[in-house]
């Protein structure tokens, strides 16, 4: 009677969707994070960061729940691992996101006025990055009907190339960013040049991750 | 009343009883996935599997009914005193019906088959010894019980590997499905059809060669074909850019087969199963009739139609608890999946029927679903029930053999 039934363990693939709703809402921080910044309104810099932290821990909670709920019995249409390192992935982005508000909250940094044009540009582009993998995760549902196969995987595999392209954009704006940010010499103090760097370097940080989105969802398709 | 009467009755019962347990406790495997995915109501799933059940079972039920009846024991042995192959039959029937009842109620994955080809061979056993059991057909049966399932894996990897190389991976799936779907209803149709006419009508008074047979039933192949061109003209088309809209309608066509193959899945379960209630009974009419179990003779129209009957009975009650218990868990096997591992699982199922087979429908479903899972089909597949059903196996054979020797001693101690 409950036989066929109880075949049908709850599909982390669900899961998984929900998990990329939270990372998706980290990094929709990151804008406001930057234009408050700017404006030098460093109590708004910190609400911003503890909200993203709280959401990066909703999203370590749905994380958790995910790995303890694929016992060695659960069968699954791809390679277990590679579904774990998609997890994997999509974690890391939310922890690049978190690292970047704990940066930002070490100092009441003062951003150079020249850098304020480039250093949005690239939050930008990078949230843009983040945006299309998540746009890619949501792809899920389709691609499980479509056995991942079909026109629904050619349509995963251009967003896969497109962002390939877009984090290469994002790198180029990074070190156009990082050229400038070493060519101020004494508008910055030592203390402050190595934090704007690694903030720098977290940004550009957040778009690698989101790529890793792409490389490992091809990999469903692979076979 | 004679104890001949008194036999009978109680056989009758304990038939009836056994029956009603197999309904109640196979009733999800029919209707499980139509109500699920939303493309049946419960009201709507239980008709066509009561009408299917019954049919299956009056139409095909023979075969198999025939092996339990008289294919499992050495008639000779029971030359001397016939009264103990009807003691032990009702033993039988007694102690499967109890088992289904119990294991159920504990929710485990029981077949009703084994129940009773455990319990046949456990009396047989006491009353002749070795030697009384039908060792060869034996083995035969339990080596179907280990190539069903695994047949209906294969059958419904490969049905849904074509479902998704045809119409889910084309361009413009819907279309492809809007095409197919006729030709799809026309195998189902025929396979049907001619499983019902070829030997099926023997009952009715016409017996149809093979030939003749296939040739009604592919005259109803081709209406269905008709109808079906028809009716899928009534889908809206959709551009072929937006795949997502395009997938959703293709589930949608194949919700549209659910009722299809609703149909097939409970005629096939009736056509096996009916057995493992109805074989028992008939041995034991035909030894009060003539003193022995007629080898001779087909399966009495009545007993099919009292079995098929009663199947039917026990869907209808139990049917309602068990939707609610499952209700919508189901949801992750969708329309296409779900046809893939039904008409995978009841071809299956068919044509051991019609080989005299008693296998488990419910393993054979089993089966399917895991071919479908293989094929990349299901989001998730829970492996354990592999070792469930493995676990089954070992306790079912021989607690029913146990009970049903106790239960024959004990009514050989009563009755002499």
């Amino acid at each position: 009677m409950r036989t066929i039934f109880s075949m049908f363990a709850k599909s982390p693939f669900k899961p998984l969707v929900s998990h990329i709703d939270m990372v998706q809402e980290c990094v929709n921080q990151i804008i406001p994070l930057f234009e408050f910044l700017q404006a030098r309104n460093y109590q708004e810099v910190e609400e911003i960061s503890k909200h993203i932290e709280k959401t990066e821990h909703k999203a370590d909670k749905i994380k958790d729940n995910i790995r303890s709920h694929l016992p060695q019995s659960i069968f699954l249409p791809v390679d277990k691992r590679d579904f774990m390192r998609l997890l994997s992935a999509q974690d890391d982005i939310a922890d690049a996101v978190e690292d970047l508000a704990v940066l930002l909250r070490i100092k009441n940094l003062e951003i150079p006025e020249t850098l304020n044009e480039p250093l949005m540009d690239l939050a930008y582009h990078v949230v843009g990055v983040a945006n299309e993998a998540c746009r890619m995760i949501r792809e899920l549902e389709d691609l499980l009907e479509a056995s991942f196969g079909g026109d629904e995987a050619e349509k995963v595999e251009k967003m896969a190339q497109n962002l390939g392209t877009a984090e290469w954009e994002a790198d180029k704006k990074q070190f156009l960013l990082a050229q400038q940010l070493f060519s101020l010499d004494d508008q910055l103090n030592a203390a402050d040049l190595l934090l704007m760097n690694e903030v720098v370097k977290k940004l550009g940080g957040v778009a690698d991750e989101s790529e890793k989105i792409g490389k490992t969802l091809r990999m469903f398709l692979a076979r | 009343m004679d104890l001949s009467t008194f036999l009978l009755i109680f056989a009758i019962a304990a038939c009836i009883y056994m029956a009603c347990n197999i309904g109640a406790n196979d009733v999800a495997n029919a209707m499980g996935t139509s109500v699920g995915s939303g493309a049946l109501t419960f009201k709507q799933a239980i008709l066509i599997a009561a009408v299917a059940e019954f049919a299956g079972a009056f139409l095909v039920g023979g075969h198999v009914s025939n092996t339990i009846r008289k294919g499992m024991l050495d008639p000779t042995i029971f030359a001397d005193i016939p009264f103990h192959l009807v003691y032990g039959m009702i033993a039988a029937l007694v102690a499967s019906a109890i088992w289904l009842h119990w294991a159920s109620a504990l929710g485990w994955p029981v077949s009703t088959t084994h129940s009773i080809i455990g319990a046949v061979i456990g009396f047989g056993m006491i009353a002749g010894g070795v030697d009384a059991i039908n060792w060869s057909k034996v083995g035969e049966v339990v080596m179907s019980w280990v190539v069903s399932p695994v047949m209906g894996g294969v059958f419904a990897f490969f049905i849904f590997r074509f479902i998704t190389r045809q119409i889910l991976n084309q361009h413009n799936p819907l279309l492809h499905a809007k095409k197919l779907l006729p030709f799809i209803v026309l195998a189902v149709f025929v396979i049907l059809a001619n499983s019902m006419f070829y030997k099926g009508l023997k009952h009715l008074h016409l017996d149809l060669s093979f030939v003749t047979a296939m040739a009604y039933a592919m005259v109803i192949g081709a209406v269905g074909f008709v109808i079906s061109k028809v009716l899928v003209r009534r889908v809206e088309d959709v551009p072929t850019e937006d795949i997502h809209q395009q997938l959703v309608s293709t589930e949608n066509i194949f919700k549209y087969l659910q009722p299809i193959t609703a149909f097939y899945i409970a005629f096939a379960h009736g056509s096996n199963d009916v057995a493992n209630a109805v074989g028992p009974l008939a041995a034991v009419v035909s030894i009060l009739e003539n003193g022995t179990v007629q080898m001779k003779v087909e399966m009495p129209a009545w007993i099919l139609a009292m079995g098929g009957g009663c199947i039917v009975f026990g869907l209808l009650i139990w049917g309602r608890r068990v939707m609610m218990t499952i209700g919508h868990k189901i949801t992750e096997i969708t329309p296409s999946r779900g046809f893939s591992a039904e008409v995978g699982a009841a071809t299956v199922v068919l044509i051991c029927s019609k080989m005299g087979l008693p296998i488990s429908t419910t393993h054979t479903l089993v089966g399917s679903v895991i071919g479908v899972g293989m094929a990349r089909g299901l989001p998730t597949l829970n492996l354990n029930i592999i070792y469930k059903i493995f676990i089954s196996w070992i306790s079912t054979v021989p607690f029913t053999a146990i009970l049903s020797a106790v239960l024959f001693k004990v009514m050989l101690l009563f009755l002499g």
